[in-house]
């Protein structure tokens, strides 16, 4: 048995989802992988909890939900202190960076995952603010400090994409790849097509239920789509681009009248992020009925267009506490497997 | 040798006919014609499956001839010949010149536009237009990007199949 020594940063539903997954695995893992897996520090907005001996997921779990504080953590925790400063201070081997994405400028998680990878720490994410604006920086300082950086929890929460391509699919080369990257948007438009109603009345029954942020700009403009085909693009792509290329159209001016034109026509409406390499885009597009990509409700799906294999289409949950977790896990397994 | 023709016909009298003609003018003996006309196709067309028996080169002018007459070839031994292209404008569709919009596609080459339809909506801005063109095989992306250079132009948004 060896232990792999983990920090999480950032204590919302993925952190959690993480924390609760470890637990649930934690059999598993020692039989079948011989893995121990030690939460060393998790860090909220308000403190910290570290232990070199490893804190309890069940505790960490427990004091979130009750104080909301992880600086309540019995005996191990620590008010105000920030990711940075916790990242030299504790003795780690593999950073999982989950802090609320920021396509403004990326951080903090693009200083907390520069400075693991300098120190060579291995790096898993789901944020995918840092990688949509500063991949190919981050992937370089991957490469010269010889670290491993696994983001496959950034796109399309559980669906396998990033990993299938790299590893699954190794040998056949990607020309290009298209999907269905965003599960607001994708709720929309499938209750739009069955009601025949409008978009805003659509907007606000997913707002009710919590499907739609109150806010939820980033998903119905395009954008956290836009960051996925980013990602997509550089890490299966190798193409160099960030958020500022994508030619991105949301879907707010979708109407009842082009759902019901569409339908007539055999088609359903989705927003369609498209990567190869003369094209970078999200909009709007028609997808026949009956199709992998006539998917309902939040699902996600999505196409690689290869030279070998042809199209190979995934469909998944594109978010979830616990899905999202799952590709997490799966990153920390293949890191723990390669070395 | 042989070959299968699919074509779609508009369901008027005497277009059956001036299929056949040219293929017994020209030499090429009809083995098969299968025309159902209660099988109609969204526009209202009725297909029709053809199978001429003759030499390479009488059949290649056959297939020219009718494409010169204006007939519409969809298959060659099973092999499409022309596509449908469907796309989505939601807009002024009326006041952008919706007459324009349509000469625009047409003036692609091997491209028409087949079938329009046109949803208003009050305020007139959110109104969509679908729009299904038939092009040869092959011109799907050329025909995107001329509908988002439309787009672009009008203030549509823009929706093209995948």
């Amino acid at each position: 048995m060896i232990l792999m020594k983990i920090v999480i940063l950032g204590f919302g539903a993925v952190g959690q989802g993480v924390t609760r997954v470890i637990s649930l695995k934690r059999e598993y893992l020692l039989d079948k992988y011989g893995l121990q897996l030690d939460i060393v520090a998790a860090v909220d907005r308000s403190g910290a909890a570290l232990s070199e001996n490893g804190l309890e997921p069940e505790t960490l779990l427990e004091t979130k939900a009750e104080t909301g504080k992880l600086s309540q953590y019995p005996e191990y925790g620590v008010e105000g202190v920030s990711g940075l400063e916790l990242l030299d201070e504790v003795e780690y081997d593999c950073l999982v960076e989950v802090t609320p994405t920021n396509i403004e400028d990326g951080e903090p998680a693009l200083s907390h995952m520069q400075k693991a990878m300098e120190k060579g720490k291995d790096v898993v994410t789901s944020n995918k603010g840092p990688l949509a604006l500063s991949f190919t920086k981050l992937a370089e300082t991957a490469q010269k400090t010889g670290t491993n950086f696994k983001y496959e929890a950034s796109v399309g929460g559980a669906m396998p994409i990033i990993n299938l391509a790299h590893d699954t699919l190794a040998g056949s080369d990607v020309e290009s790849v298209y999907g269905i990257l965003n599960g607001t948007t994708n709720y929309i438009l499938s209750r739009m097509a069955k009601e025949g109603s409008s978009y805003e009345q659509t907007l606000n029954e997913a707002r009710e239920l919590g499907i739609a942020e109150t806010d939820p700009s980033q998903d119905v403009d395009g954008w956290d789509a836009a960051c996925k085909i980013v990602i997509l693009a550089n890490s299966v792509l190798n193409r160099e681009c960030a958020l500022e290329d994508v030619k991105v159209e949301g879907i707010s001016k979708i109407t009842p009248e082009a759902m019901a034109l569409a339908k007539k026509e055999g088609y359903l409406i989705k927003l369609i992020g498209e990567a190869s390499q003369d094209v970078l885009e999200v909009s709007p597009r028609l997808v026949k009925e009956g199709s992998p990509f006539a998917v309902e409700g939040t699902l996600n799906v999505a196409t690689l267009k290869t030279d070998l294999a042809e199209d190979v289409t995934v469909v998944g949950k594109g978010a979830g506490s616990i899905e999202t977790a799952s590709a997490i896990l799966s990153d920390l397994l293949n890191i723990w497997n390669s070395g | 040798m042989r070959v299968n023709l699919v074509l779609e016909l508009l369901d008027v009298p005497g277009q059956l006919l001036d299929v056949l003609r040219p293929m017994g003018r020209l030499g090429a003996n009809i083995v098969a014609v299968i025309h159902q006309r209660d099988v109609k196709t969204d526009e209202g067309k009725v297909p029709v499956q053809i199978t001429i028996e003759g030499d390479e080169e009488t059949l290649n002018r056959v297939i020219d001839v009718l494409e010169e007459n204006g007939i519409q070839i969809m298959e060659v031994d099973g092999v499409l010949r022309r596509e449908k292209i469907t796309t989505i404008l939601v807009g002024n569709i009326v006041d952008q010149d919706l007459k324009d919009t349509v000469n625009l596609l047409n003036q692609l080459p091997g491209v028409r536009v087949a079938d329009l339809d046109l949803k208003m909506s009050d305020p007139p801005e959110r109104s969509a237009s679908k729009i299904v063109m038939e092009a040869r095989e092959g011109l799907k992306q050329e025909v995107f990007k001329k509908v988002n250079e439309i787009g672009d132009l009008k203030g549509f948004l823009v929706i093209n199949e995948i």
